[in-house]
């Protein structure tokens, strides 16, 4: 494996890469999701912090390898570059897209029913619990998807 | 409308992916994936959970408020309002392609349905039926229920039709003065159905307000307004109001 450090680094980039590509490839809005594929993509996307360190510690010590080979500085640069993407992706793979796209409310603020400035036929999703009584616009909700709340002491999650 | 304490621990969800464009949402604490619409944990150690459900209603703002004058409302968040749902939000929705098609029951992706899952039973009924009717007497399973529409014309909820303390099933029938406005600024709050048995007269709570049964209330029933493609891929056994033959 020492021999060809330059080949084992390329593997490395392109395993890393694919644990990133897959789970976004099949997990997109307007592609149907099987449950195989998704099952895959979900256990994915939870280990893939520990595959990247793992590829990283390859790359690395691969990459340490070629230059004490020192066969030339162009394949030093490449082993460089293979090693530098790895870092990259390891990064990324603690990002998920969604949860940078959206933006769920964690720290929810209300108003009285009596102020509220809504207009009558808005629609709201309505819970209470005990003899709290909340609501939630759909306007905000089909933006916000998720609210993580507490209401009459239980903690709860409004979804839409 | 979930709890989000799973033994013993308090869960803090963020919008994490989709899955046939119902959306997923991974807890912060254990790293697990949830299903919206089922609120069932599909990928993670927390896998095979269910959040408990927390009843809810979908109403106009306007009923609400007259039901529940002490209650409160979630504020915008400054920093997004601005991209907050427009006016014709719906109708811009219905027409965004979706990745699951069932056509058995001559129904679009799209429809919207209020689909109720109790009594051992699925089934779907479609909005703009209900919304038309105003008052529905069928069937869950063997549960007889009523679906009511509210008096802002607009809201719906379901009831169990037994009268409490007996076994006996309530026939109804709509009295209230219906409104046509789609988007009102009044709430007819008069009681909106009678039932032949007694005469007895029954509002949007279902409670009874006049008569023999006076101050019973009917049991209600969960119900959900879901997308006709999204109610039928997790509901596969449903059956559809209206349409008589058995779906799949």
């Amino acid at each position: 494996m020492l021999q060809k450090p330059l080949f084992w680094l390329s593997i490395c980039v392109l395993i890393s890469s694919a644990v990133l590509a897959y789970p976004l490839y099949v997990i997109q809005p307007f592609r149907f999701q099987g449950p195989r594929e998704l099952a895959f993509s979900l256990a994915l996307i939870r280990f893939r912090p520990i595959i990247e360190i793992a590829l990283l510690g390859a790359a690395l010590t691969l990459c340490w390898f070629s230059w004490h080979q020192a066969r030339g500085a162009l394949r030093k640069a490449a082993a460089s570059a293979c090693a530098l993407i790895v870092v990259v992706f390891a990064v990324l793979s603690h990002i998920n897209v969604y949860e940078l796209m959206f933006h769920p409310i964690d720290r929810p603020t209300f108003s009285p029913a009596a102020g509220a400035k809504l207009d009558g036929g808005e629609e709201v999703i309505a819970v209470h619990i005990g003899t709290a009584a909340r609501a939630y616009p759909v306007r905000s909700m089909s933006y916000h998807h998720i609210v993580n709340d507490m209401l009459g002491g239980l903690p709860i999650v409004a979804t839409y | 409308m979930f709890q989000r304490k799973i033994d013993g621990i308090e869960l803090r969800f963020h919008l994490a992916g989709i899955n046939n464009q119902n959306f997923l949402m991974r807890d912060e604490q254990t790293g697990t994936y949830w299903q919206q619409i089922t609120g069932k944990a599909i990928s993670g150690p927390l896998a095979g959970h269910s959040l408990p459900l927390v009843s809810a209603d979908e109403l106009t703002f306007a009923l609400w408020k007259l039901e529940q004058p002490q209650g409160t409302v979630l504020n915008d968040v400054a920093r997004y309002a601005a991209d907050y749902a427009p006016e014709d939000w719906d109708a811009k929705t219905a027409k965004v392609p979706t990745v699951l098609s069932y056509a058995e029951a001559g129904l679009k992706p799209r429809d919207l349905m209020l689909g109720v899952r109790a009594f051992g039973a699925s089934r779907a009924f479609p909005f703009v039926a209900v919304l038309k009717e105003k008052l529905i007497q069928d069937r869950v399973g063997a549960e007889p229920i009523a679906i009511v529409v509210g008096g802002d014309e607009r809201s719906v909820r379901v009831f169990r039709r037994r009268i409490p303390g007996s076994s006996e099933v309530a026939d109804f029938y709509r009295i209230g003065r219906g409104g046509t406005s789609a988007r009102p600024k009044q709430v007819n709050t008069n009681a909106l159905l009678m039932d032949g048995q007694t005469g007895s007269e029954w509002n949007f709570q279902g409670c009874a307000t006049a008569g023999k049964l006076r101050g019973l209330c009917l049991e209600p029933v969960s119900v959900i307004k879901d997308y006709w493609f999204d109610w039928r891929n997790y509901n596969p056994e449903t059956t559809v109001y209206g349409i008589k033959q058995r779906i799949h």
